[in-house]
């Protein structure tokens, strides 16, 4: 991995990796700062960059007019549950497919992946109807079980290449010592697995805050996370710049701040299958 | 196969481990796959506002076909989904490749270029709804440095649309492309870079013939995530364009979910997620024959 690189060289790459990382972040901060101005000066031009008077009044406004609380813990319950559920599931399905291979493993692995790539669309009414038929249409719980499901494949197969790390001879002691299989799951494998199971829940609780086809199709009022409050100020707010910036900035600063406590696991839980 | 001492034990924990991976099958099969097949069968009705059991055979698909929304639809994704393949790939690469080279303060760098990725779409869209606003974002901008000529603007041109929509899922993702290929760069033997250097072989030769086969399997995981990427392509054209201008940038799950929810015909949604469905398969399945049929056994 590591070449020798001489410090020109390195200096060079830092200088261009900078100004490519510094305009992938620019949209966000352009949005951040738009937040704190007030809507003439969020369209004046020549655009203001630093030197404008910050105000905080575009937050009041947008946590006036909707309530950002209800939405932010309807976003903490969907995402939360949907992952814990989804784990919860996942870690025998690994477990089976890790440490008991059979001839059909990798199949079974590839055509649970390959439900992924099936448009959502397909589902979309079928699921509606069954939301409907169980009176749970605009609740928390179906959109847990929903994001659940639509996530899980990536759980599974996550899960399956983080256990298939782990040497399964330390499960064979543990057997040999009379663990039984429960044991043998729960106080063995899992604190093992435990940075692996960690990124998979990081980067599936971003997957499921992040939804929006499923969350915006399957909630009206009662239940809608985040996603749904700043969709809410897409349309009649289309000219209220700096109002749409700041419910934006709302949205996104749990994630931002979340993955920034957690780079490493965030990291990992992005590339996953892909690090061997 | 058989030649396990402990047979007894071997023969339960097969059970078991069929018992543990049964309930991640159930709901796969029973939502995916049943989903599906009940998509598929209504997608043969003429039902309008709730879901009848009316057959009209291929009716639903012929005016599909004849719809020129849905035809916009089909040329908006290719258009999207080759261009997000090649462009990602290309500037996920080379950021990779220069990040390999040891950069200063690489943890941080490689965070805030993930960030992206961890937005929600309808918020890329919005926010790029605006920089690409003629009167407010780059446009705007690059006119007020003096450059007065300066035309980009290509949310309000209907050929163009797409492309404005292509800029804000490559800002998404190429973060992550990027990441997934600096992985694989990692887990390359420094020795070959070496041994590369020894022979006297280019770097771009380097690159070209030895690195790049061998991080097929990081390019395999990038494929399926960009490509699941692109099926799903619905919620930054609902934020970024609603389609517009006119249906110029419509997409095909924008078409199923209007002709569902709004449009109040059923039939013509199930038909065209049916298509979807469809030309979806006729991708993978040959692709997973390829990669996944020869070595069952392995």
């Amino acid at each position: 991995m590591a070449r020798n690189v001489t410090p020109q060289r390195k200096a060079i790459n830092t200088v261009i990796a900078w100004a490519a990382g510094l305009l992938i972040f620019f949209p966000i901060l352009w949005t951040i700062l738009t937040s704190f101005k007030t809507e003439a000066q969020a369209i004046s031009s020549p655009p203001v960059f630093l030197f404008f008077d910050w105000t905080l009044e575009n937050y009041a406004v947008v946590q006036e007019r909707s309530n950002y609380m209800r939405f932010l813990w309807n976003s903490v319950i969907i995402a939360g549950g949907s992952t814990v559920l989804g784990v919860l599931i996942a870690i025998p399905a690994a477990w089976s497919m890790a440490f008991v291979p059979s001839r059909r493993t990798k199949d079974i692995l590839m055509w649970m992946l390959s439900t992924k790539m099936l448009p959502a669309v397909g589902v979309l009414y079928p699921i509606y109807l069954i939301c409907i038929e169980l009176g749970i249409l605009d609740s928390r719980a179906a959109l847990v079980v929903v994001l659940m499901l639509i996530n899980l494949p990536i759980i599974v197969w996550m899960l399956y290449t983080y256990f298939k790390e782990i040497p399964g001879e330390i499960l064979e002691a543990a057997r040999m010592d009379g663990a039984s299989l429960k044991a043998e799951i729960l106080y063995v494998l899992t604190p093992m697995a435990v940075p692996g199971i960690a990124s998979t829940m990081l980067l599936n609780f971003i997957l499921a805050w992040n939804e929006a086809f499923w969350t915006l199709n399957l909630t009206a009022a009662k239940a809608a996370p985040l996603t749904a409050f700043i969709a809410s100020y897409s349309s009649p707010e289309g000219l209220f710049y700096a109002k749409l910036s700041a419910a934006s900035t709302m949205a996104i600063a749990p994630i931002l701040i979340l993955g920034w406590f957690s780079q490493k696991q965030l990291v990992r839980g992005l590339t996953f299958g892909a690090v061997k | 196969m058989a030649s396990e001492a402990k047979r007894p034990i071997g023969l339960f924990r097969n059970l078991a481990a069929k018992i543990a991976a049964i309930p991640m099958i159930l709901t796969a099969l029973v939502v995916f796959l049943g989903g599906t097949l009940w998509t598929v069968t209504y997608s043969f009705t003429n039902s309008k506002l709730l879901p009848r059991a009316d057959f009209v055979g291929f009716d639903q698909y012929e005016r599909l076909w004849a719809t020129e929304r849905w035809q916009v639809s089909i040329e908006n994704l290719m258009i999207y989904g080759l261009c997000s393949l090649v462009f990602s790939f290309i500037i996920g690469f080379v950021l990779a490749a220069l990040m390999d080279q040891k950069i200063r303060f690489e943890n941080t760098f490689r965070t805030i270029i993930l960030y992206p990725f961890a937005l929600s779409f309808i918020v890329t869209g919005l926010v790029w709804q605006w920089l690409l606003n003629p009167d407010l974002g780059i446009q705007n901008v690059i006119r007020s440095l003096g450059f007065t000529n300066f035309d980009f603007n290509p949310l309000y041109n209907p050929d163009i649309v797409i492309y404005g929509v292509l800029i804000a899922g490559l800002w998404q993702g190429t973060g992550l492309v990027m990441v997934l290929m600096l992985a694989g760069l990692r887990g390359i033997d420094g020795d070959i870079w070496k041994a590369a250097r020894v022979d006297g072989i280019p770097m771009w030769k380097t690159y070209l013939f030895i690195v790049i086969p061998m991080m097929r399997p990081v390019f395999i995981t990038t494929l399926v995530i960009i490509a699941s990427g692109i099926v799903r392509l619905y919620d930054l054209i609902v934020a970024q364009t609603s389609g517009g201008p006119g249906i110029s940038s419509e997409v095909p799950a924008k078409y199923v979910y209007d002709y569902m929810f709004q449009g109040q015909n059923l039939g013509q949604g199930f038909a065209a997620s049916t298509m979807m469905l469809l030309a979806v398969a006729i991708v993978i399945i040959p692709w997973a024959m390829l990669e996944f049929g020869g070595k069952k056994r392995v």
